[in-house]
């Protein structure tokens, strides 16, 4: 009898952990897809963005179609988790760079459909920003428990490794206002 | 909006011609007070004493002349400054508020309604009385706002069938217009049970709390520290909780020096601060004109009145109008 109780309390600390594990990994993965939407929100505006900007932004043709080039490949099927995560990080400084040289042309600032483009994109880059926190937070987690005694043995018997976090930018961090930025009351 | 102190300048210059004519009314009332408080203790003591004279007992109907006593105080004290109270509250109350922003308005009996204060999700339990007065509601830099004091209240009944009274909240309840869309709920308590229990234990037992959305782990220190933060979205509720706003919160917390509640429900943001006393009262045995009085009104009124200036909750960044 006190065998089969050992056995029973064995075998419910072994589901519980499988469990847990199971549960950060899914956390890891809906998140993602969380970040995954905002991202597609952003280059879903780029065309949009592209088209009400061209004909005044004379010298940066360059930056532009690379913005365009960046969205292509960001839409392209099967690219990994790592792979989003570093295509996000230049579209994210490529968009940055235009909306300051925005300033540079006052006819542009002022136009209402620009402020309400920037107002969109800060609203989704604003999303963005808290998906790669939450991803974060739940990476974090995950890396703790499969380094954590005792579940790192299941973790690395389930062939569960380490994921990368986003790397958050200091200025993101802070939270800089853009009103100040853009100069967009 | 006014500062701190414009809004003095104004209770003592402005107001000056009120504050001195009720400032009269208060004397006369702390006098008569005073007799009344006076006569109900004599009337309370000679019960006491004929009971000791006749039975030589102390006893509990000895207790019970001294229990109505004090509830016979408390109802003549009510109903002689009833009159005092309103006028306090529409000639200076009404008018100061009125010199914060003339969008405001003022309503004395009234308050932010009971359905406003449950759609929250800030308190938990069933709520019995719902009581409170000083209704403002208005528009700052174009952000709707309400607020007012509150005494909300549960009754539960012992194994002898005496009923209780307990508080769920009471304070002020402030609700005003959020600048960002959200579909989700985001619930921001203080933090007790990491400040009772420590880091770990702490953070256990929030997660497991019952009838609460998933706990939010946010990435501010300080922040986790202070609250503890349930959403059912924990996308959104970062969105929500930027580390601007959490820095914001955090200042709010330290100036109020009381415990904050706040939640993100239906395009609102709801405030509750626990003050556990009912606030913009007249003073009868202090004077009008004292000034740790006049500042406590005006910094009460300021605080909740500049929550929208404080949270920044009139930046139009986001695609909201």
């Amino acid at each position: 009898m006190p065998f089969l109780i050992a056995v029973g309390v064995i075998a419910l600390i072994l589901i519980l952990m499988y469990n847990a594990l199971i549960a950060r990994k899914n956390q890891v993965d809906n998140i993602f897809a969380g970040v995954d939407a905002a991202l597609k929100k952003r280059f879903d505006l780029i065309p949009n963005l592209i088209a009400s900007v061209q004909e005044y932004m004379t010298h940066e043709k360059e930056l532009l179609s690379n913005i365009t080039k960046l969205r292509t490949e960001g839409l392209k099927p099967n690219l990994s988790d790592t792979e989003k995560m570093a295509l996000d990080q230049q579209v994210t400084s490529a968009l940055g760079t235009l909306m300051i040289s925005v300033e540079n042309y006052p006819d542009l600032k002022a136009n209402e459909n620009i402020i309400n483009l920037q107002r969109t994109l800060n609203e989704t880059e604003s999303q963005i920003a808290a998906a790669r926190r939450a991803y974060n937070q739940a990476v974090t987690d995950y890396n703790n428990i499969i380094e954590m005694f005792p579940t790192n043995y299941m973790a690395s018997w389930m062939n569960l490794t380490r994921k990368e976090v986003f790397v958050i930018d200091e200025h993101e961090r802070e939270n800089i206002n853009v009103k100040e930025l853009f100069n967009a009351s | 909006m006014k500062s701190i102190g414009e809004l003095t300048d104004f209770y003592y210059n402005a107001l000056y011609p009120s504050l001195k004519a009720l400032e009269e009314q208060r004397k006369a009332l702390a006098v008569k007070a005073y007799k009344i408080f006076a006569l109900i203790a004599l009337l309370a003591l000679s019960g006491i004493a004929v009971r000791w004279y006749y039975f030589h007992a102390l006893d509990l109907l000895s207790l019970m002349f001294v229990i109505a006593g004090a509830i016979g105080a408390a109802w003549s004290y009510r109903h002689i400054i009833q009159d005092y109270r309103t006028e306090f509250k529409m000639r200076i109350m009404k008018p100061l508020i009125e010199a914060i922003d003339d969008s405001l308005r003022y309503a004395p009996v009234a308050t932010v309604s009971q359905s406003l204060f449950e759609r929250s999700g800030l308190f938990q339990g069933r709520i019995d009385r719902f009581t409170g007065n000083d209704l403002v509601q208005g528009s700052i830099a174009s952000v709707d706002l309400q607020f007012s004091d509150l005494h909300v209240e549960s009754v539960t009944r012992d194994a002898k069938g005496n009923s209780h009274r307990s508080t769920i909240f009471q304070g002020l309840y402030i609700v005003a217009e959020f600048n960002k869309h959200f579909k989700s709920q985001t619930i921001i308590l203080p933090d007790s049970a990491e400040k009772i229990f420590g880091n770990v234990l702490g953070s256990w037992l929030q997660s497991k709390s019952f009838g609460r959305d998933r706990l939010i782990t946010l990435d501010n220190a300080a922040f986790e520290k202070a609250f503890v933060v349930y959403g059912n979205d924990p996308i959104e509720s970062r969105y929500i909780l930027t580390h601007t706003l959490m820095e914001r919160l955090l200042n709010l917390k330290q100036s109020v020096g009381h415990n904050i509640y706040v939640s993100f429900v239906d395009a609102n943001i709801h405030i509750a601060i626990a003050y556990n006393k009912d606030l913009f009262e007249p003073t009868v045995f202090q004077s009008l004109l004292n000034y740790d009085n006049a500042m406590s009104y005006i910094h009460a009124l300021n605080l909740a009145v500049g929550i929208v200036e404080e949270l920044k909750l009139n930046e139009r960044l986001w695609s909201k109008e």
